[in-house]
């Protein structure tokens, strides 16, 4: 028996072996997040970019994507804390987004402001040209 | 038993791949909403153009979130990527707004120099006009005071032409007036000369006939007779010297006649004797006319003796008439007929 057992358990043995190296493959396949090292850089750059987003105007001309941005930044903040630094890359790399669209916004709303400022201008001008030309 | 063994691995593979296979719907919410921005912004010519950059990294990351969509990675991280890409496609957007505004920007101040511009344009166009204008004033007052010249030079040479024709009106009434005068006094002298004319035509009538003178074939003949002259002698008595006299005032009013002075005798006495007698009293009658201041060329004297008697020698008073001096007047060219 004990001889069988052995055969047995060498053939077992061999299917252990198949479900080891097929688990090993499962593990690699389905593996969502290998351990990530603390997202530093990114970090840096987003805060960076939160901060510009700030003092481009971003809390007048852009409030939800500002408040959201820094939202996330300080989110990501108490990730890093955790040493969650998956999430803490995600929140940060959402608050770099957040942030650049918050400044851009703030930046095209400004040329906007002005572009319409000279043409009311043009259009006063030419109106007063007009007037003094009859 | 052999097939038995298999069996255990067949249910690890579809374990494996039922586990692989995500439980999460076949469509992904924001990946949907992040492809749905993501055209919209795509047909947008003005992001294409300005913002092809941002545009490119939103299409990138919207890639990698299909990708992991596809290869069924956790939802967290297909939002995650979804969400990136979403707010990508807005700041791609942004952009675009913020490139046109400062295209726009750029553009007003073009405009408003191209205002200025139209403007100054207009100032100096209507500077030119009003100098035009000036211009076509001064133009148009220069042809009005041309005309105004014109009209006085015409005016005045109207005036001239008037004058002129009233100075020839007078000129001609002048030489009207002196062709008037010129033909009163050419008939006036005229009608003088006539009276004259007829005065003296009335005076040598009186004067001739003081001197008995008579019309013949050959002219006027004045005839001087025997008795005025002493007998045979060639002297004139005091009647006849009378008659001489007025004969040199005849001779001397018309001075264009000449005279011939015949003397002729009766037939008593010599032929050489007559001859010579009638030849002394004509030339007695001369000299008494000479003597009256008549010239001697306009007196010639002819003697004829008893050649032409004018009556019978037979009686006295015939004899008489026979001695005598005949003087014959020319016309008023000088001319006598020959006897």
């Amino acid at each position: 028996m004990k001889k069988l057992n052995c055969l047995k358990s060498y053939q077992m043995s061999r299917v252990g072996v198949a479900v080891a190296v097929a688990a090993a493959v499962f593990m690699a396949g389905c593996a969502s997040t290998p351990p990530t090292p603390a997202p530093t850089e990114q970090m840096a750059v987003s805060r960076a970019a939160v901060n510009n987003a700030s003092s481009a105007g971003g809390n007048e001309f852009a409030p939800v994507q500002l408040r959201s941005a820094m939202e996330k930044m300080d989110a990501a903040e108490r990730a890093m804390g955790e040493k969650d630094y998956a999430r803490a890359r995600l929140l940060s790399e959402e608050a770099l987004v957040d942030a650049r669209l918050a400044e851009t916004t703030a930046r095209s709303a400004k040329a906007q402001k002005a572009a319409e400022a000279l043409q009311e201008d043009n259009r006063v001008l030419r109106k007063e040209l007009d007037r003094k030309a009859q | 038993m052999q097939k038995n063994q298999y069996f255990p691995l067949a249910l690890i593979a579809v374990a494996i791949l039922s586990g692989c296979s995500t439980s999460s719907p076949p469509q992904n919410a924001a990946l949907t909403a992040a492809h749905s921005s993501y055209n919209s912004a795509r047909s947008n010519p003005n992001v294409t153009s300005l913002a092809a950059l941002e545009l490119k990294e939103a299409g990138d990351t919207l890639i990698k979130a299909d990708d992991a969509f596809n290869k069924a990675q956790d939802a967290a991280t297909v939002d995650h990527l979804a969400y990136i890409a979403n707010q990508q496609v807005g700041i791609a957007q942004e952009t675009a707004k913020r490139k046109a505004a400062e295209l726009a920007v750029a553009n007003a101040s073009a405009e408003r120099n191209r205002t200025l511009l139209e403007a100054r344009t207009a100032e100096a166009d209507a500077a030119k006009r009003q100098a035009a204008i000036s211009q076509n004033t001064a133009e148009q007052q220069a042809a009005e005071l041309a005309v105004a010249d014109a009209k006085a030079q015409r005016d005045r040479a109207s005036l001239e032409a008037k004058t002129a024709e009233a100075e020839a009106a007078r000129q001609q009434a002048v030489i009207a007036q002196q062709t008037a005068e010129q033909q009163a006094a050419a008939l006036a002298d005229a009608r003088a000369k006539a009276e004259r004319d007829q005065a003296l035509i009335a005076q040598q009538e009186m004067q001739l006939k003081e001197l008995n003178a008579k019309k013949t074939e050959r002219g006027l003949v004045i005839t001087l007779g025997d008795v005025l002259f002493n007998i045979n002698k060639a002297q004139l008595k005091s009647g006849g010297i009378r008659n001489v006299q007025k004969l040199a005032d005849f001779l001397k009013q018309y001075p264009k006649h000449v005279v011939l002075v015949e003397g002729h005798t009766d037939s008593t006495g010599s032929d050489s004797l007559n001859q010579e007698l009638s030849e002394r009293r004509a030339n007695a009658v001369r000299t008494a006319l000479i003597d009256k201041g008549i010239g001697g060329d306009r007196v010639a004297t002819r003697g004829y003796g008893e050649a032409y008697p004018i009556a019978g020698n037979d009686t006295s008073a015939g004899r008489q008439l026979n001695r005598r001096v005949e003087i014959i007047l020319s016309d008023s060219n000088g001319n006598i007929a020959p006897r």
